[in-house]
């Protein structure tokens, strides 16, 4: 099977395409309208050997699920593809007014560093997709400015944020590395935190989902543009994924053959807070 | 049922007028955020434009998480106590033709054989003002649902904005506002502002209205009997990229399934829905829908075939919510549609 893009019901966006039979092969497209992070449904089909399209982004995903032994790479051929950027579907769906306005790239595209995919099977080249599209861009800007804030005013801004949370989860069904058997918020004996959408419940399940893919987080976005109610998902991941660049310099996502971050130490790592 | 036209500076000068007598609710725009309902302080505050909140007025009704009693232990007793609903009278202005069809769909289940106290109470409280869609979407199927975009079932009272304007998100452009007063609680609160039709503009208004109702374009099939492909591998094939996460129902105006959670010696009834893993998950861990496959197939046909058997109307009032938010664009009228052929 293969795991690739067709076109929405409303001809314009894409959605996600398994392709079993040969002649279904056609339906397949790429284009800047496929933003979704395929290798998601890689879990979806355990031990089975799986073909997908993946982008730049996505590769690094599939990094992480391969370091953490949650795939076998013999089990998955990245049919990777270069890319410059996809549209910023959560701001299209927020009343851009119309197609071509919205077809600025999302703020992971901004920041991208590279149109081609780090490991990959078949590649499909772009020659005018090749090159850097990362505006060199600080991509840490919006984390500086809310680092800037006093924790007081930071707790004000993420508990506005929170308080709008739904509790649909689906941050963490679209998350490549939310792969856990029984997560922390669906367990009863005992119940971590709140069940219900309220601020308390809230604010401990959506720092614990940041927390958790610390390290693992590869900047997909795919947590941020689900939201339905815009909760700016990709400023928690960024700020983690800062912290540890500077305390470990470690990148998720970036090498196969290293260890993950939670499951390695090294001597100078940072103590100072163990006391 | 009275008609009438009014600006849109009568409209806001009554609104803030109540102000201090009711609360007040309706769309507003938070930037790069959505368009929620929120308490309104300043009428200037409302979006009253095309696009649809995020979620629906359900949520007003129907709390996303509500607490149902307290327990307490004290002096060697157990007491039980009622939470004290709020009697507050309020407004719900800005409420889509669909999302007031949803409060009726609901009512079936809610309030009529069965009473629930707070939907009941909810219900009561709140004065519908409605707001009809000058610009559906293609995600709006509402025309193909028993509905349409011009429809004042469930309001008591409903706004229609003059003149359809071509660009979107201006709807209420010029500023004006034909307003239908349906109930006596409409009457009582929209009344006394604006001037009536006269007979000639009422014909005219007629037409235009019926005219409305084509800017719906997504027009779907409803099958009559699901029934018989209830085991066709249709249901796997177009479940199979579904993420089994909850925007589709918790953002659908008649989805109304919960879950009984006990949090601090509280009783505390909290949504869920039937994309989730663990919806059906029993103590004895059997999962009688352990696949995407029974778990998507349950919510189509709860929606068309289990709701109209019970209520005799389909439990889809075609808002386009749950194809519009769907993290990977699932259009339940497409599936629903291809499913009868």
């Amino acid at each position: 099977m293969i795991i690739g893009y067709q076109r929405a019901s409303d001809g314009v966006l894409a959605m996600p395409c398994f392709v079993e039979r040969e002649e279904d092969v056609d339906k397949l497209i790429w284009d800047v309208y496929c933003v979704y992070n395929l290798s998601n449904y890689l879990k979806d089909f355990p031990g089975k050997k799986i073909g997908i399209i993946a982008k730049p982004c996505d590769v690094k995903s599939i990094v992480v699920l391969l370091q953490e032994n949650q795939l076998r790479r013999e089990n998955v051929y990245i049919i990777g593809v270069e890319c410059a950027g996809v549209i910023d579907e959560k701001r299209l769906r927020l009343g851009a007014k119309d197609i071509q306005e919205s077809a600025t790239f999302g703020a992971k595209c901004k920041s991208c560093k590279s149109s081609t995919p780090s490991i990959c099977d078949r590649l499909f080249e772009d020659k005018e997709k090749k090159g850097k599209i990362s505006e060199d861009k600080d991509e840490y800007e919006s984390v500086r400015k809310l680092e800037a804030k006093s924790a007081l005013e930071r707790l004000k801004f993420w508990e506005e944020e929170f308080s709008r949370c739904i509790r649909c989860y689906a941050c963490r069904q679209v998350c490549p590395m939310c792969y856990c058997p029984k997560c922390v918020a669906d367990q009863t004996m005992p119940a971590w935190f709140s069940k219900g959408a309220n601020l308390k419940g809230n604010l401990s399940w959506n720092l614990i989902r940041a927390i958790h893919l610390g390290g693992r987080c590869i900047d997909c976005g795919e947590c941020e543009r689900a939201c339905p109610v815009g909760i700016p998902l990709g400023e928690l991941n960024k700020k983690i994924e800062k912290d540890i660049k500077e305390l470990f310099k470690y990148e998720a996502g970036a090498n196969v053959e290293q260890k993950p971050l939670l499951a390695s130490f090294d001597k100078d790592d940072p103590g100072d807070w163990i006391k | 049922m009275i008609q009438k036209i009014v600006t849109k500076e009568e409209l806001y000068k009554l609104l803030d007028s109540f102000l201090q007598d009711f609360e007040a609710i309706g769309p507003k725009e938070l930037a790069n955020r959505g368009i929620f309902y929120e308490i309104i302080k300043n009428a200037q505050d409302l979006y009253l434009g095309d696009d649809f909140t995020t979620e629906p007025v359900k949520k007003l009704f129907l709390s996303p998480s509500e607490w149902l009693f307290k327990c307490q232990y004290k002096d060697s007793k157990n007491s039980l106590e009622e939470i004290v609903l709020t009697k507050t009278k309020r407004i719900i202005i800005g409420v889509r033709p669909c999302e007031a069809r949803g409060l009726e769909l609901l009512d079936k289940v809610y309030n009529s054989e069965y009473k629930d106290e707070s939907y009941v109470n909810n219900r009561n409280r709140t004065v519908i003002i409605g707001l009809s869609c000058a610009n559906p979407d293609r995600n709006c199927f509402c025309t193909s649902m028993g509905g349409s975009n011009v429809e004042s079932r469930g309001t008591d009272a409903i706004l229609f904005a003059t003149e359809g304007s071509p660009e979107r998100s201006r709807g209420d452009k010029d500023g004006k506002f034909i307003l239908e007063i349906i109930t006596d609680k409409g009457k009582e609160i929209l009344g006394s502002i604006g001037r009536e039709l006269s007979e000639e503009e009422k014909k005219h208004w007629q037409q235009d209205k019926e005219k409305r109702k084509d800017l719906v374009k997504t027009k779907i099939k409803v099958p009559e009997d699901l029934d018989k492909i209830f085991e066709d591998p249709y249901w796997e094939q177009v479940s199979k990229s579904c993420l089994s996460c909850g925007i589709c129902t918790y953002l659908c105006p008649t989805c109304h399934c919960f879950d009984l959670v006990d949090e601090e010696r509280k009783r505390l009834r909290c949504y869920d829905g039937c994309a989730f893993v663990d919806f059906t998950l029993q103590a004895s861990g059997e999962n009688p829908r352990p696949t995407k496959k029974e778990r998507y197939r349950q919510r189509v046909f709860h929606k068309f075939d289990y709701f109209k058997k019970k209520f005799g109307e389909n439990l889809c009032v075609g808002c386009g919510r749950c194809i519009r938010y769907c993290p990977v664009k699932i259009d339940i009228s497409e599936i629903v549609d291809k499913a009868s052929i």
